[in-house]
């Protein structure tokens, strides 16, 4: 594939999103971009739907749906507030901790996938229900806030979030396109029964994945929490909607690794997404008509995803007519 | 005789895996009796109470279940409920008619669940996916209904028209005569065998000459009538309708079925039976978990672990080598 076309097709979503946004802007009269918390807006949403992107790629890809990623990244980010507001630590602390439980909790919710043997829908079911369980009993249902610690507020910055950005998308890239366990990953994915016919060992693999997505999870959980000042808890299942602001991204990010990689692809999905939320923002839209735009988003994306061939036929037949 | 005893013995085992749902609803019962006993509970209010909060996801997650034969997942059939229901209520408050209000969220319900299909029959969709979009989308139709007609924050239909319905044996006629439909589709009929063999082996059904888009729609209609008798069933309890009505009922659908024993994968080992012992079994625990008055967080890890047991008990049967997917 020419250089050109590469670069045309890595960059063609965002780029006509924020250029769409943009004109939209202008002709309400409205900067997008007007001040440092507007760019602070875009920069958080940037990283937080990158990362529950990143997470569901991880598992989805393979084919195993995960609804436990939002309660991964509750539970972490209790412990590891609790933790920080009693020993009085910052938010760096509080961000490892998170990381670091998240993983663990990921590791958990892969280990029992691997032991019970069950499909990953029901285990992430199950995983999802006991996690805002333990997260509820841990804070009394009261959740919990940190509306006055300054130092932990205080993490929300423009460089902080890109250097997570950064630091995420090199991770993912390292790990899955440039080590062995990432190659074994790639021969999963693509051919279950042969890859574990020729030695590849699954299960180990299915481990890290979990707590590789885990620990995305814990880190959106600090983000979120830092950002909000308080976590609220989520019972019957309350916790899975983060998971949703991740699918436009990651079909996004599947057609962006056609020409590029798929991880640049995810984070360009965010990307554009971010741009979407920061329009919604900027031109006060009311919540229903957000959720209403960004399904309609979704499924034009899809349909133009699976009628590709069709699209272009129609395009170059009429074309030739014309 | 060696091999004699050895097919015995696996069809005993078969057997048992097959009915541990079935299973676990009586211990259930057993338990929620005994505790009633020991804790002096009043049984028949008990009851009255199980039928109550269990019938409408019993009656959505019957109709769900021929959905998930074909191996499909709807996430959206929460908020289908949701919207059918404030439909209907408006359809009351328009003509203040009850069978109005019925037909009104059954048509509602299956209109969207048509769609749904029919959207991701047309552009070749992954369902999964396409109720993903339409859940946000109904969640947000929810608030515009809520916000154009509703006084407040809800949207009400008098209790005293409700009042002559809201008892528990009107509501065993509707789950009795929807259920009975169901069964006979589903076991008695060509849609449901042929709907199995599609779950099971979609290649094979296809070469055969069967019609997956088509069975896709006429799954998914069935599913919106369950979904519509589910809200009008919302409403006979709780006339009262804000943007969370229903809100659990998504996911409880999903965990019933799963917990009464269907494959998520679908196929020949469906049971149409599944969501009744499921949804039965999961508002009996509820109800044990009442009665031992349990903290709600420390309830739902108990809730986890024993939908874990149960699920792992009853499909222990058909793991294979690799990991499932």
């Amino acid at each position: 594939m020419k250089m050109g076309k590469k670069i045309t097709g890595t960059l063609v979503i965002p780029v006509i999103t924020l250029i769409a946004a943009w004109i939209i802007c202008s002709s309400q009269g409205v900067k997008l971009f007007e001040t440092q918390l507007n760019l602070l807006t875009f920069i958080r949403t940037v990283a937080n739907v990158s990362l529950v992107t990143f997470a569901l790629a991880i598992n989805l890809n393979s084919g195993r749906f995960d609804f436990s990623l939002g309660s991964v990244a509750l539970l972490s980010s209790v412990i590891s507030s609790k933790i920080v507001l009693a020993l009085d630590w910052g938010p760096v602390a509080m961000l490892l901790l998170s990381l670091c439980f998240g993983v663990i909790f990921g590791l958990i919710s892969g280990a029992v996938y691997v032991s019970v043997k069950l499909p990953p829908i029901i285990v992430s079911l199950a995983v999802a229900l006991l996690y805002e369980g333990l997260s509820f009993t841990l804070t009394g249902g009261h959740g919990v806030s940190f509306a006055n610690s300054a130092r932990l507020l205080g993490f929300a910055s423009i460089p902080n979030f890109l250097i997570i950005i950064v630091l995420a998308l090199a991770f993912m890239i390292i790990v899955f396109d440039r080590t062995k366990f990432g190659y074994e990953y790639k021969a999963l994915l693509s051919g279950q029964k042969v890859a574990v016919s020729t030695g590849i060992r699954e299960v180990p693999n299915a481990l890290l994945c979990y707590a590789i997505a885990g620990g995305l999870m814990g880190i959106q959980g600090f983000i979120s929490a830092t950002t909000n000042g308080t976590i609220q808890m989520s019972l019957n299942f309350g916790s899975i909607s983060p998971m949703f602001m991740a699918f436009l991204p990651m079909f996004i990010g599947g057609f962006i690794g056609r020409y590029s990689n798929d991880k640049l692809g995810y984070l360009l999905g965010a990307v554009t997404s971010a741009f979407i939320s920061l329009l919604y923002v900027r031109l006060n839209v009311s919540s229903s008509v957000q959720q209403i735009t960004s399904a309609l988003l979704l499924v034009g994306f899809l349909i133009y995803l699976n009628n590709e061939g069709k699209l272009k036929g129609l395009f170059v037949r009429g074309g030739g007519k014309g | 005789m060696e091999n004699e005893k050895k097919i015995r013995k696996e069809n005993v085992k078969a057997a048992v895996f097959r009915f541990a749902p079935l299973g676990g609803l009586i211990l259930l019962f057993g338990i929620f009796m005994a505790l009633a006993v020991i804790k002096d509970i009043n049984i028949p209010y008990s009851f009255k109470n199980i039928v109550n909060q269990s019938v409408v996801v019993v009656v959505a997650a019957t109709g769900a279940v021929f959905i998930y034969t074909l191996g499909s997942f709807d996430i959206s059939l929460g908020a289908s409920l949701c919207v059918s229901a404030l439909i209907g209520a408006m359809a009351y408050n328009a003509t203040k008619s009850l069978p109005v209000m019925l037909l009104t969220c059954v048509g509602v319900a299956v209109l969207i669940s048509l769609t749904s299909s029919v959207l991701a029959s047309v552009f070749n969709l992954p369902v999964f996916v396409t109720t993903i979009a339409m859940l946000s989308l109904l969640s947000a139709l929810a608030l515009v209904l809520i916000g154009a007609n509703g006084t407040g924050d809800v949207i009400q239909v008098p209790a005293a028209a409700v009042r002559g319905i809201n008892n528990v044996w009107f509501k065993l006629i509707i789950l009795a005569v929807y259920l009975g439909m169901c069964v006979f589709l589903f076991d008695f009929m060509k849609l449901g065998r042929r709907e199995k063999f599609q779950g099971g082996n979609p290649v094979c059904a296809k070469l055969t000459g069967l019609n997956g888009k088509r069975l896709a729609i006429a799954a998914f209609a069935i599913a919106g009538v369950g979904v519509g008798l589910g809200a009008f069933l919302t409403i006979t309890y709780a006339p009262t309708l804000s943007r969370n009505t229903a809100s659990s009922v998504g996911m409880d659908i999903i965990i019933s079925i799963v917990f009464g024993g269907m494959p998520v994968s679908g196929g020949a080992r469906s049971k149409i039976y599944s969501a009744v012992i499921g949804a039965l079994s999961m508002t009996m625990l509820n109800q044990i978990m009442l009665a031992l008055s349990l903290d709600s967080g420390v309830g739902q890890i108990v809730k986890a672990i024993i939908f874990l047991l149960v699920v792992s008990i009853s499909m222990s049967n058909s793991k294979g080598n690799i990991l499932p997917r």
